[in-house]
């Protein structure tokens, strides 16, 4: 028998019963389906999380004083002594593969324009910060290195400030009152978008000497640069400079041999390997739902095969007595229980992909489906098929003949 | 396999001492017990015999849907004993039509496509299945039929569906257990008559009946008792002297 005919008696077989086709497949169905759509506003999740990390730089370190501990966080903070312009200075000059080195300071701010304000975070950043994050100017200037080491009062703003600020004006060469300290806006940052939650563009920027007399408080020594932003030349391994980096600012720090940094070095690297790992036990639990799920489906298959072999036992010996080999035989029903848990494979994918897309309308979540999941579901619904249906109609195919003709 | 059959001398089957058992728990049934004949291309044979005697375990050798026990059964000069389950099958589908007494279609499936079915098992493919199956289900009286599915035909045109089937393939020979045990006088007749003028152009049949007006169509009749060939005889004059 050709596979066309196979096909076609399966076909037949399957239109007579198209209820209990689609009761049998319906394990199937909810399985591919729940995979499909689990994977869907997983894969819509971390594809988000990935082009947010792309968007902080994934070739960026961030320094911070005092130890980090082992799940990442900071710790022992107070101890520590602060991060300075020296060490800063030091990793331009000794660490190779450093684009671009900035000091960071941040403290939240009451911005006042006219009669409009806004809390937002002021950076006292030096001119540098510009490059290692990579952000371009919409309007105006950036400050440069002259203006960053003086304590002139101006500032550049991020999209979202100007926004609620300005509204559509253009806010360069206007004074704002940043908590009660006027300062001149030179330039304004184009947008960024979101990031861990965060708004990144609720931000502005002020010479990182100024933030130090101004707007930052207690400073502990007068070079203080609160964190450290690097950034590494894309040719080298981020992981060879941040070891040579460590290996200098322990140098300068004076960290004894065998005793813990005093400082923190942290890249998105990590941050995406931590949550890979994540996302690898995450697939491993939609694996083995999936898997449980399948099996269950499959188990329905071959108890309804199982059925349907023994309903159509004369069929068979019929079949058998006018030529059916053995071979046709099984070909037939494999044919049969692969083309239902296809059938059933599709329904799945399409309620499956259905509810992903109202559940992004609704939700407003992002959701994302993969190709390879598609075929995963397909290939593994053909499988279940094969592996549940080949019991049954290995069954079928040794009938003896003549008793299966006699069945009533 | 084909150039034997196509030879005229050699016997359509021939049985040398067939036996056949079966073994219920610690007894052994005797179903045949050394049964030997010929049967040659054109012949019309009834098997007749009480309940029990061995003519279903017989034709079903014949068949080759069974094998014996011991003997030697050949079918168109083809040893059955030397033929695995899928030469068996191979034999059954070009060699052998079947016709069953319970007519055997597949249901809520048209005349047409249970006429066609043996053709999807054969090998090689015919070319155009089709028109071998439409010439059958004329042949056989029922062109305007085609389309009906079991439950739409009576009983008697089921067995000329059944019948037509049988012959879809150009078999050697035509193989009915009871063909006419499930019909009423009239229609057993049209099933008779089919069955002689498939004969008359040359087909082998061989046929079990329980009735000797039904035997009294062919044209040789084996009886067969306790799965023993008792009587092997020309048809002609049987019902004049079971008359007597
Ligand atoms: N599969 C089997 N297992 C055991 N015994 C069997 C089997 N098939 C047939 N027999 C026995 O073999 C003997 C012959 O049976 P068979 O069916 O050939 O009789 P029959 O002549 O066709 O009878 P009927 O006219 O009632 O159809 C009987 O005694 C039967 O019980
Ligand atoms: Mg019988």
């Amino acid at each position: 028998m050709s596979l066309l005919e196979f096909l076609r008696t399966a076909m037949i077989a399957l239109r007579r019963n198209v209820l209990r086709s689609v009761l049998t497949t319906l394990g199937i169905i909810i399985g591919v389906g729940s995979v499909i759509v689990m994977s869907a506003i997983g894969g819509g999740a971390s594809r988000q999380i990935e082009q947010q990390i792309a968007s902080l730089g994934t070739n960026q370190l961030t320094i911070f004083p005092g130890s980090m501990n082992v799940g990442g966080r900071q710790g022992g903070f107070g101890s520590a002594p602060p991060l300075t312009e020296k060490d800063l200075r030091a990793i331009r000059e000794r660490v190779d593969g450093v684009v671009a080195v900035s000091g960071q300071m941040n403290n939240s701010a009451t911005i006042v324009a006219g009669s409009a304000n806004w809390v937002t975070q002021v950076q006292g950043a030096s001119a540098e910060i510009q490059d290692v994050r990579d952000w371009p100017l919409s309007a105006g200037r950036f400050y440069d290195a002259i203006e960053a080491s003086s304590r002139r009062k101006i500032a550049v703003i991020g999209a979202t400030v100007a926004r609620e600020l300005f509204g559509g004006s253009d806010p360069v060469g206007t004074t704002i009152r940043v908590n009660n300290v006027p300062f001149e806006i030179i330039g304004v940052l184009k947008a960024k978008g979101q990031a861990g939650g965060r708004d990144q563009d609720d931000v502005i920027f002020v010479p990182l000497q100024t933030a130090r007399s101004r707007l930052m408080g207690r400073v502990r020594v007068p070079d203080e640069v609160g964190q450290i932003l690097v950034k590494v030349d894309e040719e080298h391994e981020l992981a060879e400079v941040q070891a040579d980096l460590e290996r200098v600012l322990r140098e300068r720090r004076r960290v004894a041999a065998n005793a813990q940094d005093n400082f923190a070095v942290r890249n998105f690297a990590d941050i995406l390997a931590t949550r890979s790992a994540t996302q690898r036990t995450l697939s491993l639990l939609l694996a083995s739902a999936a898997a449980i799920s399948l099996i269950v489906g499959g188990i329905g298959i071959m108890n309804i095969m199982l059925v349907s072999v023994t309903e159509r036992t004369r069929e068979i010996g019929l079949r058998m007595a006018i030529g059916a080999k053995g071979g046709d035989i099984l070909g037939q029903f494999l044919t049969e229980a692969v083309l239902l848990c296809l059938a059933g494979g599709f329904i799945g994918l399409t309620l499956g992909v259905g509810i992903s897309v109202v559940v992004s309308s609704i939700f407003q979540w992002p959701v994302f489906i993969s190709p390879g999941i598609i075929l995963v579901a397909i290939f593994a619904s053909a499988a279940v098929g094969v592996i549940f249906g080949y019991v049954p109609a290995r069954r079928a195919s040794q009938l003896n003949p003549i008793e299966a003709l006699r069945y009533e | 396999m084909n150039e034997a059959g196509a030879n005229v001398k050699v016997p359509v089957v021939a049985a040398r001492d067939l036996t056949k058992s079966y073994q219920l728990g610690e007894q052994a049934v005797h179903a045949l017990r050394g049964v030997s004949f010929e049967i040659h291309r054109g012949e019309f044979v009834a098997i007749m015999g009480p309940s029990g005697s061995g003519k279903s375990t017989l034709m079903n050798m014949i068949g080759a849907l069974d094998v014996p026990t011991s003997g030697e059964l050949k079918i168109d000069g083809v040893d059955i004993a030397t033929l695995d389950r899928d030469q068996l099958a191979g034999l059954r589908n070009h060699t052998i039509g079947f016709v069953f007494q319970q007519f055997n279609l597949l249901a809520r499936t048209t005349a047409l496509d249970n006429v066609k079915l043996p053709l999807t098992y054969a090998m090689p493919r015919p070319a155009d299945p089709e028109a071998m199956a439409r010439q059958r289900l004329e042949q056989v009286g029922l062109g305007s039929r085609m389309d009906h599915v079991p439950s739409q035909l009576s009983g008697g045109q089921q067995q000329r569906v059944a019948i037509a089937r049988a012959l879809v393939n150009n078999p050697s020979l035509i193989l009915a257990d009871e063909p006419t045990g499930a019909l009423d006088s009239a229609t057993s007749l049209e099933i008779l008559n089919l069955f002689k003028a498939l004969n008359a152009q040359g087909m082998t049949v061989i046929m079990v009946t329980h009735e000797l007006d039904v035997a009294s169509h062919a044209k040789r009749l084996l009886r067969v008792r306790d799965g023993q060939i008792v009587e092997d005889r020309p048809v002609h004059g049987l019902l004049e002297e079971s008359a007597t």
